[in-house]
């Protein structure tokens, strides 16, 4: 039997999930305990290798749009899949970097019992997140959301013995759960207007719809909520600077390099194909989002100077960071030329920041790994000690903050761009200033982690072992390759903008 | 219609209660009981706008199911969580948890 070359990623993801422990088990048995990290490994290869299929089935597509309905069942009614070049960019960083955290585990996890779980709940996440991307309807986003959210719960959680997982999980929990509720009560609202969920049959019903414009507003309100509170946009922002630090490093690097952005992508999508063609005036939901990108950018690194714990740092950074990606969104949503700019802005950006901030959070596991503390005064001039992570540290910050030679600063330099030709020129003062502000802390962290000289606690710490290095290395690598040579990744993300604003194209085509 | 917009009130109301419980109280099994509310809120308004006096939509009734799964595994973890507090702190008032800040 042929599988859809959509359904192949999910298929090996979930089986992938449901074997690991089995594999787990047996690899007890024999005493050969390392086998599931191989077979994780080799799952997220076979799913890297699946996705490319995929990509190049969308490319050689009419429309480079796929459409597949299970179930027999025409669009409106059937479970529906729609995969177009935004879907396939957003899953190549979530499986990316799921392959490299993956890879970092096997040495940053070794000392915790229940590795089998661990990786289970890893492909679920990832499997979650290629759902949510993937999906044509809102029944399916809501199942893949909550399916994402779950195993995130549990990963934060996953160190329980800890006071802070608990904690943090609960919190990330309850607030979580909330949101994705007001999603699910949203769409109970927009199943009422037009008796069903598909995105493309809502798209089309919204035109004629006799929906009141208080009622849209509040239906847009509950989705930006909802999925703001998962995409950390500022006043909806508070789990994550504690969910972040709790959580295992691999997994911090995954919440704040791809889930986030799972949230930001939903928010793309339900904007750009489901509430467009309705009678909302765009110009007051694109100044409302850009002051959101303001607070978050302004909270962010304000909160950023304030903190001693790294982790905690790079998570309020990665708060700034998502109103740099608001900011690049508010503009998409002006449509045309002036959208389409802003939009590739905003998908650079976010590929750049799953990157930049995936290695930072790698990093720092590195060091917790090596010394066994999260405060940064404790850990003063790591780099003497630990050379070669100090190098790649080293890069990954000056990446984020927005040095020329390297991909931070290309896709920065975009959004400004993007902000100025919208004519939003006060938003693009503020995240200027913001990129400024945003040196003080990053420089901060650089002085104390490399140029001072080391602390004398830190006498008896070695370098990290290969397989957590390999994958740093491999973003570092990436970080400088899109500084120098942005052509083909500009592209992509182009690709992935235009496939985001062909409302017509989607519609049709499902 | 009348009686449609009933459920929908009652539906509204749940959240509200659902809102009011996760915000403002302290025990963290409080808390759990307020997501339980509005999620039954949630479901209530789906039931209402997709059922008509003689017939009910499948689409409605199924998302509903699937998402009462997703609350009940939603549930285990939260009490996890619960029962991990209670049994590292001896208490589940929110605002003794030592660095809980919402």
């Amino acid at each position: 039997m042929e599988i859809s070359p959509i359904l192949q990623p999910l298929a090996v993801l979930l089986i992938s999930a449901v074997l690991l422990p089995v594999i787990d088990a047996l690899g007890k048995a024999v005493k050969f305990e390392k086998i599931r990290e191989i077979f994780a490994v080799a799952g997220f290869i076979a799913v890297f290798y699946t996705i490319f299929n995929l990509y190049q089935a969308v490319m050689s597509a009419e429309n480079h749009i796929l459409q597949l309905s299970i179930s027999g069942f025409g669009p409106p009614f059937g479970v529906s899949f729609v995969v177009d070049s935004l879907s396939v960019f957003m899953a190549f960083i979530f499986c990316g970097l799921g392959l490299l955290v993956a890879i970092f585990s096997i040495r940053y996890m070794e000392k915790d019992s229940g590795l089998g779980k661990y990786y289970s709940l890893l492909f679920t996440m990832v499997a979650g997140m290629v759902g949510v991307v993937f999906t044509g309807d809102f029944f399916n986003l809501f199942i893949f959301w909550e399916t994402l959210c779950i195993s995130s719960y549990v990963l934060v959680g996953f160190r329980i013995r800890q006071w802070a997982p608990i904690e943090a999980g609960f919190k990330y929990l309850v607030m979580s759960t909330l949101g994705s509720l007001l999603v699910l009560y949203a769409m109970s609202l927009l199943y009422g207007l037009t008796g069903t969920l598909n995105f493309a049959s809502i798209a089309v019903l919204m035109q004629t719809s006799p929906a009141t414009p208080i009622t849209l507003y509040f239906i847009l309100g509950l989705i930006v909520v909802g999925f703001g509170i998962s995409a950390a946009i500022v006043p909806f922002h508070t789990w994550l600077p504690d969910a972040h630090p709790a959580a295992p490093s691999p997994i911090s690097a995954m919440l704040s390099g791809v889930v986030i952005k799972a949230g930001i992508y939903a928010i793309i999508r339900i904007l750009t194909i489901v509430l467009y063609p309705s009678s909302i005036d765009w110009t007051i939901v694109i100044l409302v989002l850009a002051v959101f990108a303001a607070l978050s950018m302004t909270v962010g690194n304000l909160m950023a100077l304030l903190q001693n714990d790294i982790k905690r740092l790079l998570a309020f950074s990665s708060v700034a960071q998502m109103g740099y990606i608001v900011l690049a969104v508010s503009v998409g949503l002006f449509g045309g030329a002036i959208g389409l700019y802003g939009l590739s802005s905003g998908m650079l950006h976010i590929l750049n920041h799953a990157i930049m901030k995936g290695l930072l959070f790698l990093c720092a596991g590195a060091f917790i790994h090596a010394v066994g503390t999260r405060n940064l005064a404790d850990l003063t001039g790591i780099a003497h000690r630990m050379r070669v992570t100090g190098v790649i540290f080293t890069v990954g910050v000056l990446a984020i903050s927005g040095v020329p030679p390297l991909n931070g600063f290309i896709s920065e330099l975009m959004i400004l761009l993007a902000t100025v030709n919208a004519g939003m020129v006060l938003f693009a003062g503020i995240m200027l200033a913001n990129v400024l502000l945003g040196f003080a802390y990053y420089l901060r962290m650089l002085y104390i982690t490399v140029w001072q000289p080391p602390k004398e606690n830190l006498s008896g710490v070695k370098e990290a072992p290969l397989t957590m290095l390999i994958p740093m290395v491999i973003l570092m690598l990436l970080c400088i390759i899109i500084g120098i040579w942005p052509a083909p990744f500009l592209n992509f993300a182009f690709h992935a903008a235009e496939a985001t604003l062909n409302i017509a194209g989607y519609i049709g085509m499902v | 219609m009348i009686l449609e917009s009933w459920y929908i009130l009652t539906a509204m109301i749940l959240l509200f209660i659902g809102i009011y419980g996760i915000v403002v109280k302290r025990n963290a099994i409080k808390v759990v009981i307020g997501l339980e509310i509005l999620t039954a809120g949630v479901h209530l308004n789906f039931i209402a706008l997709g059922a008509t006096a003689q017939s009910a939509d499948p689409l409605a009734e199924s998302i509903v199911i699937v998402s009462i799964l997703i609350g009940a595994c939603l549930a285990t973890v939260a009490l996890m969580f619960v029962i991990q507090a209670y049994r590292r702190y001896g208490t589940i008032n929110l605002r003794k948890l030592r660095k809980l800040r919402w």
